[in-house]
């Protein structure tokens, strides 16, 4: 029998399958290529990822102000849940690879957030070419840099994790000109929105005389007047990203902003914690004391181990034992002809007139 | 440890199994019990977000406290005495198997997987202050009652 089980279990164990994904995500955060396991484990066993990968950059990118790139993910077949996680990365070494390194800062990541890695769900094909928008800060220091799109996905048929690698795509950062109207390299733009609010943002900008916000929503562009440094976007009714930038009017050249995307979202479920917790300390309570309250049932023995029939069956077979005393009449020997001996009661003579005949040797009563 | 514990408790309902299947279950619930607190402070750890903003975070606080609450009686009882009948045994498999759909909620909240289709998890249903309070006070009650039959018996 233990050899047995111990077959079934050795069975069970070696039919298993390796598979060290993730299949729903693990979310959007800052996060290096080799994440360790956290996301699809060691690159040493995922499978190659068919995937065209790109990133566009705008024509200038000076050192310290805000940009605009585009990523791209072509021709690849996901897993039925069509989610690719992508990580904008500055090495494909898989150390030291988060854009901070370089003094890249992610303003504004293409689900809202300030992440380098992000999951995208979208209709990944290998007939369709899906691309995604971030907003970045460039490092504060001229040069040259790189930037890598990395991708991990499932795959159709399941099992393995899938991963790659963009090539090196090249980025020049210049020095900023002067008098160049920019925003001040302080300034963040706002991302995230409750449905129904309206949105004041303020502006802060260097060597700038005037500054005019156009907003994106969906095809239409519209103009919003900028009044000392603030203008409003109104309120949206349903959840959803408008998109906004503002051209910049100064001595310098004039300049556009990338287009910073605006989510609207609904208020996050919430719930009175005191509440909870009374309620959570109440069932407790109430669970102990239901149970313990418990008065036991009869106790219904096993039938397998009752044998009391079989044992008064048995009994009946037994002749009886008389278990009570035996009542032995002892009135003592006959009395004498002269009667009880002087100074004798009755009580006496039936426990002690035998030996007391005895030791008289030769009485009359043997 | 939890797991152990229900297939324990199944086979004492059914009366299956060997004699030590009673000491079984309760020393595995009783294990899976110490073992909660560090299953929920690691699960606070890795939960991404703060507080509890999300249903199925309310969830498991209920029902982790009810099979506690559950698992605790059932311990309590069998250790004044108490009988492994029908009732206890269903006791102890229903503490179990609320324990692990807690634990199967919370693998659902990281990874956004589960096998529990048919738990309407994202429905919380949330007493008003008052009636948590009635419920405390009888759960109290209910326990210093029981204490008293104990004692007495």
């Amino acid at each position: 029998m233990r050899i047995k089980i111990a077959l079934v279990l050795l069975l069970m164990v070696v039919s298993t399958t390796i598979s060290t994904a993730n299949p729903g995500g693990k979310g959007d955060d800052i996060r290096s290529r080799d994440c360790a396991g956290s996301c699809h484990a060691s690159s040493s066993s995922n499978g190659i990822s068919s995937a065209t990968l790109g990133i566009t950059l705008p024509e200038e990118v000076y050192a310290g102000l805000l940009m605009e790139i585009v990523t791209s993910v072509e021709g690849v077949d996901v897993s039925s849940k069509n989610l690719v996680g992508m990580a904008l990365l500055i090495n494909s070494e898989g150390a030291k690879d988060l854009p901070a390194n370089d003094g890249w800062e992610v303003i504004t990541d293409p689900n809202g957030g300030i992440n380098n890695y992000v999951e995208i769900s979208d209709s990944f094909s290998s007939q369709t070419s899906v691309n995604r928008s971030w907003t970045l800060r460039a490092p504060s220091t001229p040069g040259s840099y790189e930037l890598f799109l990395a991708v991990q996905h499932g795959s159709q048929e399941g099992g393995v994790a899938m991963s790659g690698i963009s090539d090196s795509v090249a980025v020049q950062v210049l020095t900023v000109p002067e008098n160049l109207p920019q925003l001040s390299p302080e300034w963040k733009p706002i991302n995230l929105r409750m449905i129904g609010e309206e949105t004041i943002i303020t502006l802060e900008t260097l060597n700038t005389d005037s500054s005019t916000v156009e907003l994106k929503n969906g095809a239409e562009i519209t103009i919003i007047p900028v009044i000392d440094g603030e203008f409003t976007i109104p309120a949206a009714v349903n959840p959803g990203t408008v998109e906004w930038r503002v051209i910049l009017e100064g001595e310098g050249p004039a300049q556009t902003s990338p287009w910073f995307r605006l989510t609207a979202q609904t208020p996050g479920w919430s719930v009175d914690e005191t509440s909870l917790y009374l309620q959570g300390f109440a069932l407790f309570l109430l669970g102990a004391g239901l149970v313990l309250i418990q008065r036991p049932k009869e106790e219904t023995t096993d039938k397998r181990y009752d044998n009391t029939e079989h044992v008064i069956e048995l009994d009946t077979t037994v002749a009886p034992i008389n278990t009570q005393p035996t009542e032995v009449a002892n009135e003592g020997p006959p009395l004498p002809a002269e009667g009880l001996p002087v100074g004798w009661t009755m009580e006496q003579w039936k426990y002690y007139g035998s030996e007391h005949l005895n030791n008289l040797q030769g009485g009359e009563v043997v | 440890m939890f797991a152990l514990s229900g297939v324990a408790f199944l086979l004492c309902l059914l009366k299956k199994g060997p004699l030590t299947r009673e000491t079984v279950a309760h020393w595995a619930l009783l294990g899976g019990l110490l073992a909660t607190p560090l299953a929920i402070l690691t699960g606070i750890n890795s939960s991404p977000g703060d507080g509890i903003d999300n249903p199925l975070l309310a969830n498991k606080l209920l029902l982790s406290m009810t099979s506690a609450g559950l698992a605790i009686g059932v311990l309590v009882r069998r250790k004044l005495g108490g009988g492994v009948d029908i009732r206890h045994a269903c006791t102890g498999m229903i503490s179990v198997a609320l324990m692990l759909t807690t634990a199967g909620m919370g693998g659902e909240y990281s990874r956004n997987e589960t096998l529990l289709f048919f738990i309407p998890k994202e429905t919380v249903l949330i007493f008003p202050i008052w009636a948590s309070v009635i419920l405390i006070i009888l759960g109290i009650v209910i326990l210093g009652k029981s204490a008293i039959q104990h004692r007495v018996s």
